[in-house]
């Protein structure tokens, strides 16, 4: 009995980040590709930093995921080159979450980071090196919280203003 | 920003779960508390990744060398936050924390004044120690009163989480490996199961300030007791002996009785008179002497920026 496409996506998509309880890899962006052949599944997904310590989780609880569809045989993850994984790929109601929930922004296209606690744009960047590899430190002037940001690839920082 | 009239009414504020923000004219007495929570929990995070760091070149595995590589950067990323938002209380700057610590005057988690003597520590750190923080600290943040501490508060519990799970694949790997690896672990335990213990603090004051204050939502000996309830069947079950001659089952009330605790090496700490005490508290000066020249760098480039623009 071949597993149910769907099922197998929906399993998997709904896998969370071990960082974000609340925050799933497909919201995250972090899910490129599902693909069902028989009772094969082969999931592609994309880092948001090479190096993350929580990927040998991530792809270990993806392929439980997998495996506990009926039907499913052998599972293979992949983690990709290319794409590189980008703020961008973050579904606006996780963007709504980090804000709210774990005090964290994504800087803007002209560089700016709106502070989710007052909204003001006063946020200056602290320290390039946040808690994890994938965040910055910067503080919001205006109402004096510490503000985490999302850190681009390498090459979209290298860009920025 | 916002004011109260009365100490009274400052408290009902919190009873009705007010948060109060760095901007608000809080009484004197709240703000010391909740600065010297925060400077102890920013120090305790700071000496921690310097605990870290040692076993970054000595992990077995490049798995585990990673694992320890991000949880060093978590704890100074999480120090850096603190010790933040503890300067904007305006008690100690930054400078003066920092000087505190490195001079033995401040404290910091009674954890992190022991040595690590094999990898079986490491593990039982990420697995007891780390437990142990996390139910601390999800206490707290339950009420968390002080607005900047609680929004750090969330990511912290969050990432502890994540390294809680980690120390439980670690433990396991031990625990189902060979001889060698479960007799490796059982001294580790030996070792950390009452400093973990003894990481919720001493027993409990009845007037405990930050039980008043809504920082803390439980006593030490509740979050203690909760605690050995988890982690001695669990461990039972595993294998391992926890260390404690008196630690027995009582089939009637179905809990876990504790034997008698000796307070004496957590009061120890208090005082840096921990085993390992003075080679950490030397440690961290040091690293924090030795990067002086990266700190003047800095300033140097920031101050040419700055006149390049003006």
């Amino acid at each position: 009995m071949a597993p149910d496409p769907a099922a197998v996506r929906a399993a998997v998509a709904a896998v969370c980040d071990p960082e974000y309880p609340d925050l799933t890899i497909e919201e995250l962006g972090m899910l490129e590709a599902v693909a069902v052949a028989g009772a094969d599944v082969e999931v592609a997904l994309t880092p948001t930093v090479f190096g993350c310590p929580a990927l040998a989780m991530i792809e270990r609880d993806v392929r439980a995921a997998a495996e506990a569809v009926p039907g499913v045989g052998r599972v293979r993850v992949t983690l990709l080159d290319e794409p590189r994984w980008s703020p961008d790929r973050i579904a606006p109601a996780a963007r709504a979450v980090l804000a709210a929930q774990y005090t964290i922004s994504i800087r803007g296209a002209d560089g700016s980071v709106i502070c989710p606690v007052c909204g003001s744009r006063e946020v200056a960047e602290r320290s390039a090196y946040g808690p994890t590899r994938c965040r910055s430190i910067a503080y919001c002037a205006a109402c004096s919280n510490p503000v985490e940001v999302i850190r681009l690839t390498e090459a979209g920082e290298r860009a920025q203003p | 920003m916002r004011t109260w009239s009365s100490l009274a009414e400052f408290e009902s504020f919190l009873e009705e779960g007010g948060i109060v923000e760095p901007g608000d004219q809080m009484p004197e007495e709240y703000r010391l508390a909740v600065f010297r929570f925060i400077e102890l929990h920013a120090n305790s995070e700071l000496m921690g990744g310097l605990c870290e760091r040692d076993w970054i070149p000595r992990a077995p595995g490049l798995a585990r060398k990673l694992s320890i590589l991000a949880k060093t950067q978590d704890e100074i990323g999480h120090a850096h936050l603190l010790y933040m938002v503890a300067a904007d209380l305006r008690v100690k700057t930054r400078e003066e924390m920092l000087a505190d610590l490195f001079a033995g005057r401040s404290k910091f988690h009674n954890v992190f004044h022991y040595p690590t003597l094999s990898w079986g520590d490491q593990v039982a750190i990420a697995f007891l120690v780390d437990a142990a923080a996390l139910a601390a600290q999800q206490a707290v943040f339950k009420n968390c009163s002080y607005g900047p501490y609680r929004r750090i508060l969330r990511r912290v519990i969050a990432e502890e989480g994540f390294h809680m799970r980690q120390g439980e694949e670690m433990l396991l790997a031990l625990a189902e490996g060979t001889a060698d690896q479960h007799a490796m672990f059982q001294a580790s335990l030996d070792r950390w199961w009452w400093p973990a213990l003894q990481l919720f603090g001493p027993p409990a004051r009845p007037d405990d300030p930050l039980l008043r204050w809504k920082i803390k939502s439980e006593t030490n000996d509740v979050l203690r007791d909760r605690y050995v309830q988890k982690y001695a069947p669990l461990l039972t079950d595993y294998g391992f002996t926890i260390p404690d001659p008196g630690l027995r089952y009582d089939a009637e009330t179905r809990r876990w009785e504790m034997g008698e605790v000796d307070w004496a090496p957590l009061f120890a700490t208090f005082r840096q008179g921990g085993p390992d005490s003075e080679r950490r508290i030397g440690t961290a000066r040091r690293a924090f002497e030795d990067t002086a020249w990266v700190r003047a760098a800095l300033d140097a480039a920031a101050a040419r920026l700055a006149g390049a623009a003006a």
